[in-house]
């Protein structure tokens, strides 16, 4: 028992010493960058768990002078306002936001909680059947707590605790994740992954969540991981074209290029203007001999972006490999005439000349 | 040994990642086992392009083992660095001059 204890108090210090340091070097951070509206954000969320609201507000309210479209800031300072009892401004903010995002769950969901403290039960059972309306977790999760049964919002004794769980695991989640990803920069994966794997729990539908768990996993080397999470933010979010090219290359490092080239081509149909990305399925079709889709990916990609030399010395050397030679040396002048130093490719030049 | 070109350029941005390197300065790309590094080269611990012995003797370390990891994936059969401030002249890397930009 006496062990629990301390193991709990150990932990508890730990936390702190982290806490502090990641305080400690966004306040550095903001003193070198005062205009990143990310980084006032960010310093107003540890700024809020810990309590310390009003500077808290102040940070949000700089984030938003510096962007004022600034979601994540938007959602923090309202739910800041609820939780200090600010409602009016609270509404103001929301309102404004849900006449920008009517299709934005969250915010209905903000927005009914507000209500319900207020005491306006009918409007807050319109805004979370709004919420229920336009995203399936607030369905499952209302479902679960037996707030929305056969089509209706029934506020019942228990609901102000249901309301105000879901409104704390947003917030929480997105605290958890952010002190994820500032591990996984630090090179602490087992670390990030725990926080993450807390910010997932507590919003199992933000594809982020899953999306960021499996850039940790895949950077451990953990690939059947990776895969999995890249497939669970793919499955909230399907035209996440990123999701998929990172799923692709986790494929690549697994040798596993039927599923890689089949994701890359998503990747590719969702972001047409990613010359990177064109380049990698330049190379998938290259290695399965299709060397004609392969040069039309690579001009692709050249079209897109000219300097992009990778995809000029892939492209010569694809027409060396079909004898065209003409069009080879074309590509390989083209080249020396960004990089005249570049002995390789001088070498190949003259091999073909 | 199969050279797929998209394997061993996964490989090389896992390495990347992973490295202790200033990995947004650095392009690279494949062509047939030939892996491309171009750009500068700068160990993400040093506020320097890597003059001064210490921070040399470093980003010299950080080259080498660079080098070694990315001649390990299968498949590769040659390396080939274009970088604006490290060259590698008779099997010895060198600093070309304390430039901060280009090659991208």
């Amino acid at each position: 028992m006496d062990s629990e204890k301390s193991a709990r108090r150990r932990g508890k210090v730990k936390w702190l010493r982290l806490y502090r340091r990641i305080l400690t070097e966004i306040e550095r951070e903001i003193k070198i960058h005062p205009a990143y509206a990310d980084l006032q954000n960010q310093i107003g969320l540890l700024l809020m768990v810990k309590g310390k609201t009003e500077k808290a507000e102040h940070h949000f309210l700089e984030a938003l002078r510096q962007n004022p479209k600034y979601r994540e800031a938007t959602f923090n300072l309202s739910f800041l306002y609820v939780e200090t009892r600010r409602w009016e401004k609270a509404e103001e903010i929301l309102l404004l936001e849900v006449k920008r995002h009517p299709e934005d769950a969250f915010l209905h969901q903000l927005l009914g909680v507000l209500y319900f403290q207020t005491g306006r039960k009918k409007q807050a059972a319109g805004q979370i059947h709004k919420a229920i309306q336009h995203h399936s977790y607030f369905r499952d999760y209302y479902s679960k707590k037996r707030v929305w049964q056969r089509g209706v919002v029934h506020l019942h004794r228990k609901a102000e605790g249901v309301l105000r769980e879901i409104h704390w695991s947003h917030h929480s989640a997105q605290f958890h994740n952010f002190i994820g990803l500032y591990l996984a920069k630090k090179g602490k994966p087992r670390q990030a992954i725990l926080e993450l794997g807390k910010a997932a729990g507590l919003k199992p539908d933000e594809f982020v969540f899953h999306a960021n768990l499996g850039t940790v996993y895949a950077y451990q080397g953990a690939y059947p991981k990776a895969i999995q999470e890249f497939q669970k933010a793919l499955k909230i979010q399907p035209f996440y074209g990123m999701g998929y090219a990172n799923l692709s290359y986790v494929y690549g490092l697994i040798r596993r290029t039927r599923e890689a080239f089949r994701c890359m081509k998503k990747a590719v149909r969702i972001n047409p203007q990613y010359a990177d990305l064109r380049y990698n399925l330049a190379l998938l079709y290259s290695d399965r001999k299709r060397y004609e889709e392969a040069a039309f990916e690579l001009k692709k990609a050249l079209r897109i972006n000219p300097g992009y030399l990778f995809a000029r010395i892939n492209l010569g050397v694809l027409y060396e490999d079909q004898e065209r030679w003409k069009e080879a040396r074309r590509e390989y002048r083209k080249i020396l005439q960004i990089t005249p130093e570049d002995k390789h490719i001088r070498n190949r030049l003259e091999r073909i000349s | 040994m199969l050279k797929e070109d998209f394997v061993i350029q996964s490989n090389v941005r896992q390495i990347l990642i992973r490295s202790d390197i200033d990995y947004s300065r650095i392009t690279f790309g494949t062509v047939k086992g030939v892996v491309y590094l171009r750009g500068v080269f700068k160990s993400a611990h040093l506020h320097t392009d890597g003059s001064g012995e210490g921070a040399a003797n470093i980003t010299i370390k950080s080259l080498e083992s660079l080098e070694k990891k990315v001649k390990g994936i299968p498949g590769v059969i040659d390396i080939e660095f274009e970088l604006t401030n490290w060259t590698k002249a008779g099997g010895q890397w060198i600093l070309k001059r304390a430039q901060e930009d280009g090659g991208r």
